[in-house]
């Protein structure tokens, strides 16, 4: 295959012109990968994000055990205090 | 955990990639026979290379895996794989438009190289389906870490029969043929690195990700009120992490979280 394309049996260099465009599209490849997982990274940072809103969320609306001790005990001290 | 020094190599993979293509195009000569297109090899080759060593890193990583039944092996093989037929993807699509380029054509069956880059290839696409088709984690992570270790064996093997073969096109680049000067051998080998380094930082990302999200799961298993394993996982490909996850644990008295 190679004796046929030049009457040497060498691959003649492609010129500038011919060969920067299959160039290109060799480091674009690369580049766009890069692109695509840069992206799918975002997207599974923006549902981190919205999950620990989720999480803030639920931890808002739950009643902290703890919470309610220390208030419980907060009300008793009130209670027991003299007037 | 897996985030540690991720900034760091961050900032080194961006540097090594600029360095990398100055020195691709305006440092390294062009090549006699094929001129501007040889500039291709540059990215061709480390990722080719990158990628083989990827899966039998996979293989060695999912070695350990049986050996520890620690389930954050398992998921360091996934994630090395999965990055590794990511970079043997672009491999495959920049070996392409180099062939078109210089033979003519974007495939030749009749080429030992091309043809056994794509059976490892499609070797590999078969890993996620196989995690995916076994539901219990424990057998997922035990079947899929055999299969690494196999196709990772078969790598070497299959680079080593395709040297062996004298019926190439393909050039050779480490071996004894090879006689790159030595400002094209220092550009190679800077562009090795820099893709060496983007495949690590890669890995972190999806293992600092993967581990986030496994954290993030616990921390609502733990306001729900269920315990570990309580809840059965959607079938999925990934590893599960659900045993190894834990947060400190809530003190008595103490808030909620």
């Amino acid at each position: 295959m190679l004796a046929a394309l030049s009457p040497t049996g060498e691959i003649p260099a492609l010129p500038l012109h011919t060969a920067g465009k299959y160039v290109a599209g060799a480091y674009v490849v690369l580049f766009v990968i890069v692109l695509i997982y840069v992206a799918i990274m975002a997207i599974r940072l923006s549902r981190i994000e919205r999950d620990l809103g989720e999480l803030l969320s639920m931890t808002e609306q739950t009643p902290a055990p703890s919470a309610h001790g220390r208030a419980g005990d907060h009300d008793q001290q009130r209670e027991s205090a003299p007037a | 955990m897996y985030g540690k020094g991720l900034r760091t190599l961050s900032i080194s993979t961006a540097v090594a990639m600029a360095v990398s293509l100055g020195m691709v195009f305006f440092y390294a000569p062009l090549e006699a026979e094929q001129g501007f297109l040889q500039k291709i090899f540059y990215v061709h080759v480390p990722l080719a290379i990158i990628a083989l060593c990827g899966f039998v890193l996979g293989g060695l990583l999912a070695i350990q895996h049986l050996r520890t039944r620690d389930p954050r092996w398992d998921m360091r093989s996934y994630v090395v794989i999965h990055m590794s037929l990511i970079f043997a993807v672009g491999t495959l699509i920049t070996g392409s438009i180099w062939a078109k380029g210089s033979w003519g054509h974007w495939w030749v069956w009749s080429e030992p190289t091309l043809v056994s880059f794509l059976i490892i290839f499609l070797l590999y696409a078969t890993y996620q389906p196989l995690r995916f088709a076994i539901e219990d984690p424990e057998r997922q992570s035990r079947y899929a870490s055999v299969f690494a270790i196999t196709a990772g064996a078969f790598v070497p093997t299959n680079f080593i029969a395709v040297r062996l073969s004298t019926a190439y096109l393909h050039p050779r680049v480490l071996g004894s043929t090879s006689n790159l000067p030595g400002a094209m051998a220092l550009t190679f080998l800077v562009s090795l690195a820099a893709l060496a380094l983007l495949f690590a930082t890669l890995c972190k990302y999806e293992l600092t990700a993967k581990h986030t999200r496994a954290q993030l799961r616990a921390l609502r298993r733990r306001l729900a009120g269920e315990t570990a394993g309580a809840t059965p996982r959607p079938r999925s490909a990934v590893p599960s992490l659900q045993h190894v996850t834990t947060l400190p644990a809530r003190a008595s008295g103490g808030p909620a979280l």
